[in-house]
């Protein structure tokens, strides 16, 4: 059998995305090669002390609005080895789906006490433990009425491991007809992060989300 | 090339970073590969370069808001990873990673110059992350330096490999050689993008 590259998947009603997928198949990286795609992200990360608590602005700050979450995992590669000291980095829209950046201009409520970014290391074992805020879902396609989920956002570098990603949530109405859902099929379930306890901790809901770097991609190596 | 384990775990998917990755997450010692860090003194060895261009989509727009990462040799040809970390041949002043968010879509990369690895023709590997996509990764070529004829990423691209090669723009005042990449994501002009063995 001739082995053949990808060819990716469009996202169904997401116009950037058929804006901006590769048509041809991807090329298969010849064999001796593979190493050099792979990059080494040095780890120079810097995260502030408060950087875990997306809920405050700042220590001692007031709430943010929206129903305050605890999100904790591990983060391993395919072969279960935990990923220790890698960088974390996390966004998501505040209670009402407004992100604190200047390119969104949904004129949705902005909350005085929520940035909606942050950033976190993993432990020796590969843990990491974030605070946010339930994020809003958010009208991503008004002209045909679709949805984006409630989802946060999850970059992950730490030497070779490098993924970005979503962390949604279960039982949510848009999570059906998100565009990178259906791409994922099945396998999104993988993506939904699982309720549990909170164990006494200061937040309303808690979550697990655990995260394997691997896959058929050329950024992955071990 | 590794070998798939039958228990391996099931990996997290990839999922687009979306329009908001977050400006405030820059790290200026990602965006300039020439000083380890602005304001402290200790300069990657090598010749400088400004590697700029634009990341366009399917219609020739700009793709704003695109995220880039940049992995490259030093100035020897050698790449910085944990089995290279005692070589002699490493630059304590480089580790070849780079990143930077574009709001446009138009880019500006300074770095040095490349050496060739063993095999190899000078190279960058680029990835791009973006509202729409996952992660799409290609190695980019410089079009005047020795080596590329006999090089197996480009051989791979076959009669694409000229959408591979940087063209040299001049040199600016200061002696940083320029070199221009467009990156087209999709379209007729579409850029060779690369990923391992699927099928
Ligand atoms: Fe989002």
């Amino acid at each position: 059998m001739t082995k053949q590259g990808r060819i990716l998947g469009i996202g169904p009603t997401d116009n950037t995305s058929d804006q901006r997928t590769p048509r041809q198949p991807l090329r298969l990286i010849p064999e001796g090669v593979r190493d050099s795609f792979v990059p080494v992200v040095p780890a120079t990360y810097r995260t502030g002390p408060h950087e875990w608590d997306l809920t405050r602005t700042a220590p001692g700050r007031p709430r943010a609005q929206g129903t305050a979450i605890e999100v904790t995992g591990t983060l391993r590669s395919e072969s279960g080895r935990p990923v220790s000291h890698a960088l974390i980095e996390i966004w998501n829209a505040n209670t009402h789906g407004r992100y604190r950046h200047v390119e969104d201009h949904s004129g949705l409520q902005l909350d005085e006490n929520f940035y909606g970014m942050g950033r976190v290391l993993t432990d020796a074992a590969g843990r990491y433990r974030f605070w946010t805020i339930s994020p809003g879902a958010y009208l991503a396609r008004p002209d045909i009425g679709r949805w984006r989920p409630k989802h946060i956002h999850l970059s992950v570098s730490g030497g070779s491991a490098r993924l970005i990603t979503q962390m949604y949530f279960p039982d949510e109405p848009n999570n059906a007809s998100d565009p990178m859902a259906i791409l994922m099929g099945d396998a999104f379930a993988r993506n939904i992060g699982t309720p549990r306890d909170v164990n006494g901790a200061d937040v309303d809901e808690a979550y697990d989300f655990d995260i394997v770097v691997g896959g058929r991609n050329a950024t992955y190596f071990e | 090339m590794t070998t798939r384990q039958p228990n391996a775990l099931p990996a997290t998917n990839e999922d687009t970073s979306g329009p908001y990755f977050p400006i405030a997450f820059a790290d200026p010692a990602l965006e300039d590969l020439t000083c380890v860090h602005p304001g402290v003194v200790g300069e990657a060895s090598g010749t400088r370069i400004i590697l700029r261009g634009r990341v366009l989509d399917r219609h020739g727009d700009l793709a704003n808001g695109a995220l880039l990462e940049f992995w490259q040799t030093n100035a020897k040809g050698i790449y910085r990873t944990p089995a290279t970390e005692g070589d002699p041949a490493i630059d304590p002043w480089f580790h070849g990673y780079g990143r930077q968010r574009t709001a446009t879509g138009a880019y500006e990369f300074r770095t040095i110059m490349p050496g060739a690895a063993p095999g190899r023709a000078p190279n960058i590997t680029i990835t791009v992350f973006s509202d729409g996509i996952n992660r799409i990764v290609t190695q980019m070529f410089f079009a005047d330096a020795d080596g590329n004829d006999t090089d197996p990423v480009l051989k791979a691209a076959g009669a694409d490999a000229p959408r591979l090669l940087a063209r040299h723009d001049g040199r600016t005042a200061k002696g940083e050689e320029v070199y221009v990449f467009d990156i087209v994501m999709a379209g007729p002009d579409e850029t060779p993008f690369f990923d391992d063995l699927e099928s």
